[in-house]
């Protein structure tokens, strides 16, 4: 507890030597301001004084200039006052009668004095308020930023707990229940149990995969790393790997002819096709095999998953890649177990870190989900 | 009475090791479970196992050190387990001297089958002038090594000479994978250029002469960022 406090005293310290620092820094910038715009202003008036025959105006003039300048650009009051004092005492001293002496009490002397005075501190007041507003409105876009980011963040961290503990709990349930009533459960029941806990398992395996997958994306850049790779051979393996844990999935896959190469990290969009598959898998009932197309066109590849199932909500086809429609559960209905909580919107991170579009839609039959990937030049 | 085979187990997860042994045990191996790099070192030079099992991920040191100190004096099979989003740790355990990998988690088939390859390819290297020149038969697709023909559900297919030299170096390896750089290595030489593009646009060809549907390739398999994997030999599954 104690050496908490003493650590805040430390960094409350550490932040005030270094804010006095940049103070410091500010002063001397703001010194310097003043004194080169005095010593123009000085040269100005010199010159002036040298070829004109009445140059007064011209000089007050000048002067005001400066320490408008001067008020604008430095912060606070105090040098615009510092820079009316020194122009009224320069303008006195070199260009007024009696020249190279001062001599206050000459006529009306008084009120140039104030004005210059009241100039400099309007000006200030005015540079200063507009200062206070620009930093003010930077700060509310920063924490407006920062709200979306932690909206963000809070909205993965409830997905992961809720799609992570539901098949938890099947399989300390399953396992418990096992463990616990061994002796009385007939052979058909302890199998039941022991697929459940496989079932669960594999929808863990494949939610934590989705996860581990995202760590591949740069956090800052929101970049992939990526090499050239044939599209067929990557939809090709993403089928082989579904197929293993779904043996009675059924796919049709036809890709064209030629050979695309393109650039993307392969395990990524294998990644989306898996997913995509998934949620056909689990949530279409499709009447006929699930179709997978690969097209090219002169930009881009194009990848359409097809299903033949009852579709998607129109209402829920927007915020389909939003990773929250979990939470909607609308008319009672939960179908959220299973529901791709997270792995939509990782569908979305991951084509969107590519460059590509996503979309889905229902094309009367079932859903289409589909997916661009740009051809590029190889790096 | 056979001889059982001999599996050495190096894997620091206990549950894993359980299970696994249980498994190979159920399947007429013999294997004994280690959980340590060094132990497993030791082990291997007692005891000379038929194959060994290397999980990457060890305690006390690195998988890689292991697979390199006994490549240095011995040809044992050695299969390592990995997880899935390692692709560089597997190509570099491959192209340091493993035979294979399978990725965690995975299911007993899978284990069994590539144990059974793995032992499969050691004792051919040991009788190799009898078994190399023996034709490869999959599912359809059958390779005479002798007459240099290649023909699916009996039709002949006419690949061309590099085609040639990527297929039969995949059908002679059936069952195991090939990294893109061994298969570089073996069909262009050691100078080839790094870039795997000609490697790739020779598959494309190959996938589409010999599989019915390149989208749904039967004998060749492409394990993304590793390299590919050719169905296993009938004849001698």
């Amino acid at each position: 507890m104690k050496e908490k406090r003493e650590q805040k005293k430390d960094y409350i310290k550490h932040m005030e030597s270094k804010s006095r620092e940049e103070l410091e820094k500010n002063h001397r910038k703001n010194c310097g301001i003043a004194l080169m715009v005095f010593v123009a202003v000085t040269f100005g008036a010199f010159a002036f004084h040298e070829i004109s025959a009445d140059p007064s105006l011209n000089i007050a003039m000048l002067y005001v200039l400066g320490l408008f300048i001067v008020a604008r650009y430095t912060d606070g009051y105090i040098f615009g006052m510092l820079f009316a004092i020194g122009s009224v005492v320069s303008v006195n001293y070199y260009f007024t009668y009696p020249v190279q002496s001062l001599n206050f009490t000459l006529e009306g002397y008084q009120v140039t004095f104030v004005g210059m005075l009241v100039i400099a501190m309007i000006t200030s007041a005015m540079t200063t308020n507009m200062k206070e507003q620009a930093r003010a409105l930077a700060e509310q876009e920063k924490q407006l930023m920062e709200a979306q980011k932690e909206k963000m963040r809070a909205n993965l961290l409830r997905a992961v707990s809720h799609d992570l503990r539901t098949p938890l709990t099947g399989i300390i349930g399953s396992s418990n229940s096992y463990l616990e009533m061994e002796d009385t459960l007939d052979n058909e029941e302890k199998r039941q149990l022991v697929s459940h806990i496989k079932e669960d398992a594999n929808w863990l395996l494949s939610m934590v995969e989705n996860l581990l997958s995202v760590t591949r994306i740069d956090n800052e850049t929101a970049q992939v790393t990526k090499s050239l790779e044939a599209i067929d051979e990557v939809v090709a393996a993403s089928v082989v790997r579904f197929r293993k844990r779904f043996p009675d999935a059924e796919v049709k896959v036809s890709v064209p002819d030629n050979l695309i190469m393109i650039m993307m990290d392969a395990m990524l969009i294998e990644q989306v096709i898996i997913n995509i598959l998934q949620n056909a898998q689990f949530h279409a009932h499709s009447s006929r095999p699930t179709e997978l197309v690969v097209e090219e066109t002169e930009e881009s590849v194009v990848v359409r998953i097809k299903d033949f199932g009852r579709g998607i909500n129109t209402a829920k086809l927007k915020t389909i890649f939003d990773g929250d429609g979990y939470q909607e559960g609308e008319n009672g209905k939960q179908d959220s177990y299973k529901g791709m909580g997270i792995g939509l919107s990782i569908c979305r991170t991951i084509i969107l870190a590519h460059g590509g579009e996503i979309t889905a839609s229902n094309h009367g039959e079932g859903a289409e989900f589909r997916f661009t990937l740009p051809k590029e030049k190889e790096e | 009475m056979t001889q059982k085979v001999s599996v050495l187990i190096i894997e620091d997860e206990k549950s894993i090791c359980d299970f696994v042994s249980k498994t190979l045990q159920a399947h007429d191996y013999k294997t004994t479970a280690v959980h340590s790099g060094k132990e497993g070192l030791a082990q291997l030079t007692s005891s000379l196992p038929d194959i060994v099992l290397l999980d990457l991920g060890l305690p006390d040191m690195d998988g890689m050190d292991i697979i390199r100190k006994t490549r240095e004096w011995s040809s044992i099979p050695i299969i390592v387990i990995s997880a899935r989003t390692q692709e560089k740790e597997k190509v570099m355990a491959l192209d340091s001297g493993a035979d294979d990998y399978i990725t965690k988690p995975f299911g007993t088939f899978e284990l069994l089958a590539r144990i059974r390859t793995a032992i499969r390819h050691n004792n051919r290297m040991v009788d190799s002038h009898v078994n190399s020149n023996r034709p490869y038969s999959a599912g359809g697709l059958k390779i005479d090594f002798e007459k240099r023909l290649v023909s699916v559900e009996g039709k002949e297919v006419h690949l061309t000479r590099v085609e040639y030299k990527i297929v039969s170096l995949l059908a002679q390896n059936s069952g195991k994978v090939l990294t893109y750089d061994s298969l570089i290595n073996q069909v262009w030489g050691p100078y080839a250029d790094d870039n795997n593009r000609i490697l790739r646009v020779n598959m494309a060809n190959i996938r589409r002469k010999l599989e019915a549907n390149p989208g749904e390739p039967k004998y060749i398999f492409t394990e993304l960022g590793i390299g590919y994997r050719m169905l296993e030999d009938e004849s001698l599954a």
